[in-house]
């Protein structure tokens, strides 16, 4: 019998994600964060992670957003960053801090890029000619081509082995859909690793969704857990 | 001549292939026997179709009297509704083949080869051919699996040395489950897994166009 | 020296740029403002990287208890009507497509030849982080810069030399600061509008690099009152009259994965009348829908791009699945083709959908895996990506494109019905005219935002097919 998605704890859902891992988080401007989820990562003391993720804490704004990876960071638990603005500027950041004391390594990517990449990833796509870095620092050390269209540079896909992915609603299935500016980066997160966990505002039964409004297709959704 | 033998019908190669899907597992089927292979699926098993049409999740055809052009698989039959589908575009369709999404693929062929080269969109006596969603499942799918005749209408082999018609994909074929065995291209050359009640190894080498490597553990077809 | 201006002044300055029709991506920091002075209802759509396409800070009359949505500095906005929910992949493809008209950002620096340097880009040092400014520079429309005419240590922000780190080259078009607008012409900067009481000499010691008065020089007079207009309407009477400028040569997408659904037969029919000659047609099939019965009643045929063919129409077809399956009935197509009176390029499936993505979303070429080592591959660059081997394809675009939607608004938002999705969402973004055939037009906002699958910025014309038309003949 299939064993199902759903699972009991974000402490359950994470619970195999071993050292070493490259993890893609979703978010933006404080919408649309799996905060359970890194909760109980941090819970879980993973060390040597990559995490890929768009934007640090917006803190000036109120929002708080991503304390989370703040705390992942300051405990020594991530090598890596791969992010268009790990931190919002200014902030005082334990990111900047960790950064700048070399304690870890951020790869910066503008996010149209990174959110093409990882969509190549995800679909299979073994690499993109973009136009966007032509002219700036981005373009070193990447192949550019002429094309009838203009310059452009390779780009190559970028895969994970987990996404941390919030949804507004799930079916049992995995089929999900997102409310607002949730959406952000899980669709193309949630196909471009091997595993992607979902929490869920609210589980429904087969059926329940619009088959049309549904944004991220079950096949890219692998485990599933309530929101608290 | 081999004599006249019986070989397996066409659900009992689905019901075979049936076996071999992973329990949960994310599946498309093309047309022909690899259709009929939803059949089969064991008890207690579940597996989810994707079609490239744009839906997942498919169920079974739709009544004659309940048709409707907007819901329809990739080889033009109408399905039913059921409960847990989603619709996506064709670009999100096939980037779940490609970005290896889609656990196995089930396709017919004109041919395959001893290395697992797949032929299956083109009889070069037409001229032309249609390639749809095949070159993207064979290079795409994690795994796929060609049920098909062993031989053609002229008792020709299908499984071959090398494909002499247009090729799919190279090297893509993970198992062959044909009316008469069940074959597995390795680089090494072809191993024969299975083969029907009744035939013997020498009877399906004389209708397979490349060796047969025979393993100690080679068995009859396993249902 | 007079006042310098504040923040919404420079807002409203530059939402008098816009023209009705335009869409604008906003960055963060002064950009996100213009979303304050743009007046609801205006004709423009404001779009956010937090997934919002045509927002205002508080939304049309009817959007109360919509999608919660932020603009590009995490603060709350709302939904317009005909406003839509985006994804980051959409919003970047928006822009690198060239669908977005200008691209409003914050750089801490500009250049007299227009490169810039955006603002957390200046304030990450060392680290360099562009978030989205790298995007927006590179967008392919026309950008404006807003900023400080100086910085708090009275340095000039524009300046004569290149920026190391630049964001984005010879990109910026116009600059607007607190003390003035500035053309920038080919490496030049005009001075083109001062603010109140501000002169020429005291702008120009303030100023890096070297400054022109334009001829007209004057001074700055927001005015956002031709936004106040409807947008343009995009629904026409009938399919005729939204293909009378598709010309004899031309490219053109047309959907129908194989069976009648997701088909737009009127504007096939439509188009078979008008009797334009050496087409390209791309699509799936070229026309099986006639051969192969899906459905169709006795005694009727199928209207497919068979009909096309048949009048002489096609010069050449880009498909996945050209011909009838069984040899011994071959399509209208198949028999051309033998006739040698069409060409045929044939693509595999996923390859086309990703060709055509390619072509809406900016991208030039991409490698994928699909037909590597077959026929497909010849005289295509082949190459061994991380130990798998893939071949080049290059991006697809069109004339026109002729889809089919199951509802639209009157903005051009459309939503599909069941598995006649397929094709049409790939295509509606990559032809230069987009004209869709749906069953139904309904008002803006009332399609919810969150199930438009193709939104309205991809969309040029709409027309209704006919009621109790067949798609059969």
């Amino acid at each position: 019998m299939l064993q199902g998605k759903l699972y009991g704890s974000p402490q359950a859902a994470v619970a195999d994600i071993p050292d070493g891992s490259t993890i893609l988080v979703a978010g933006y401007a404080g919408y649309g964060i799996a905060e359970g989820l890194l909760a109980a990562l941090l819970e879980l003391g993973s060390k040597d992670l990559t995490i890929i993720y768009r934007d640090g804490p917006y803190s000036d704004m109120g929002l708080g957003a991503l304390p989370s990876i703040e705390k992942l960071v300051s405990s020594g638990r991530v090598t890596k960053l791969i992010s268009p603005i790990p931190y919002s500027p200014g902030s005082g950041s334990d990111i900047e801090e960790c950064w700048q004391a070399g304690q870890l390594e951020i790869e910066i990517v503008p996010q149209g890029i990174l959110v093409e990449r990882l969509r190549a990833g995800g679909a299979g796509i073994g690499g993109v000619f973009l136009p966007t870095a032509i002219g700036t620092r981005f373009e070193s050390g990447r192949e550019r081509r002429t094309f009838p269209q203009g310059e452009a540079v390779l780009e190559l896909p970028l895969k994970a082995d987990y996404a941390l992915i919030k949804v507004a609603e799930v079916d049992t299935l995995g089929n999900s859909i997102y409310h607002g500016s949730g959406r952000n980066w899980a669709p193309v997160m949630a196909m471009a690793a091997r595993i992607t966990i979902a929490e869920a505002e609210r589980i429904v039964e087969p059926g329940e969704l619009d088959p049309e409004a549904i944004i991220s297709p079950g096949i890219f959704v692998n485990r599933i857990v309530a929101a608290t | 001549m081999v004599e006249e033998k019986e070989r397996l019908p066409r659900e009992v190669v689905a019901m075979r292939v049936a076996k071999e899907l992973p329990d949960g597992g994310f599946v498309n089927l093309g047309i022909g026997i690899p259709t009929l292979v939803s059949n089969f699926i064991p008890d207690g098993s579940v597996v989810f179709y994707h079609s490239e049409s744009g839906v997942l999740n498919c169920g079974p055809l739709a009544e004659e009297d309940e048709q409707d052009i907007d819901l329809i698989n990739a080889g033009g039959q109408f399905l039913q509704m059921v409960p847990g589908m989603a619709f996506f575009s064709t670009v999100e369709g096939f980037a779940m083949i490609r970005g290896g999404h889609v656990d196995v693929t089930v396709l017919g062929a004109h041919q395959v080869s001893a290395t697992g080269d797949l032929a299956n969109w083109m009889l070069p006596e037409r001229g032309v051919g249609n390639i749809g969603g095949a070159m993207d499942l064979a290079a795409g799918a994690r795994q796929v699996i060609v049920a098909m005749e062993h031989t053609d209408r002229n008792d020709g082999p299908k499984v071959v040395q090398e494909c002499s018609y247009p090729i799919t994909g190279k090297g893509c074929v993970s198992l062959i489950v044909t009316d008469l065995a069940v074959m597995e291209p390795t680089p090494e050359g072809l191993v024969l897994k299975e083969v029907a009640p009744g035939w013997t190894v020498e009877e399906v080498q004389k209708l397979t166009g490349a060796a047969l490597i025979v393993p100690p553990d080679l068995r009859e077809y396993e249902l | 020296m007079p006042p310098r201006l504040d923040e919404l002044t420079m807002a409203r300055r530059a939402a008098s740029e816009l023209q009705p029709g335009q869409v604008a991506a906003l960055g963060s920091g002064l950009p996100a403002r213009v979303a304050e002075v743009v007046p609801n209802g205006a004709a423009i759509q404001l779009l956010s990287d937090g997934g919002a396409l045509g927002y205002s800070l508080t939304g049309g009359a009817d959007s109360a208890g919509g999608p919660s949505l932020c603009g590009p500095n995490g603060l709350p906005v709302a939904l317009e009507k005909g406003g839509s929910v985006v994804g980051m992949a959409d919003w970047a493809a928006l822009l690198r497509g060239g669908h977005v008209e200008v691209a409003i950002v914050q750089p801490a620096r500009v250049s007299a030849a227009g490169d810039l340097l955006g603002w957390t880009t200046a304030a990450t040092p060392g680290l360099f982080a562009p978030g989205r400014t790298v995007d927006l520079a590179a967008g392919g429309c026309k950008v404006i810069a807003m900023l400080p005419h100086i910085g708090s240590d009275n340095s000039p922000n524009i300046v004569a030399e290149s920026i190391p780190v630049a964001d984005g080259r010879s990109c910026v078009s116009m600059v607007i600061t607190d003390i003035a607008v500035i053309r920038v012409e080919d490496g030049v900067l005009v001075l083109s509008e001062v603010a109140p009481g501000w002169r020429f000499d005291d702008i120009a010691a303030m100023t890096g690099a070297p400054l022109s008065p334009s001829g007209d020089l004057k001074e700055m007079a927001p005015n956002l009152e031709h936004l106040k207009t409807e947008r343009p309407g995009k629904v026409f009477p009938d399919g005729p009259s939204a293909i009378t400028d598709l010309q004899d040569g031309a490219t053109v997408m047309i959907d129908g994965f194989g069976g009648p659904g997701g088909m737009a037969h009127h504007l096939l029919v439509s188009l078979r009348d008008r009797g334009t000659k050496g087409l390209t047609i791309i699509s799936n099939t070229i026309g099986i829908a006639r051969i192969v019965n899906f459905g169709t009643p006795a005694g009727k045929l199928a209207i497919d791009h068979s009909i096309l063919v048949e009048n002489g129409q096609v010069a050449k077809a880009i498909a996945t699945y050209p011909v009838s399956p069984s040899a011994s009935r071959p399509s209208t197509f198949e028999l051309a083709y033998r006739r040698g009176e069409v060409e045929l390029e044939l693509v595999p499936q996923g390859t086309l959908a990703e060709r055509l993505r390619a072509g809406g979303a900016g991208i030039y070429a991409f490698y994928t895996p699909t037909g590597a080592g077959t026929l497909i591959a010849e005289g295509k660059e082949s190459r061994v990506i991380d130990g798998k081997e893939y071949i080049l394809e290059q991006a697809l675009t069109a004339d026109f494109c002729l889809i089919r939607g199951h509802k639209a608004d009157t903005l051009g938002n459309v939503v599909y019905k069941g598995t006649s999705r397929n094709f049409n969402a790939v295509m509606a973004p990559s032809a230069r005219v987009t004209i869709v055939e749906v069953d139904e037009v309904v008002e803006a906002g009332e399609l919810a935002p969150e199930l438009i699958v193709t939104p309205g910025i991809y969309v040029d014309r709409i027309v209704i097919r006919p009621e109790g038309f067949s798609p059969y003949e």
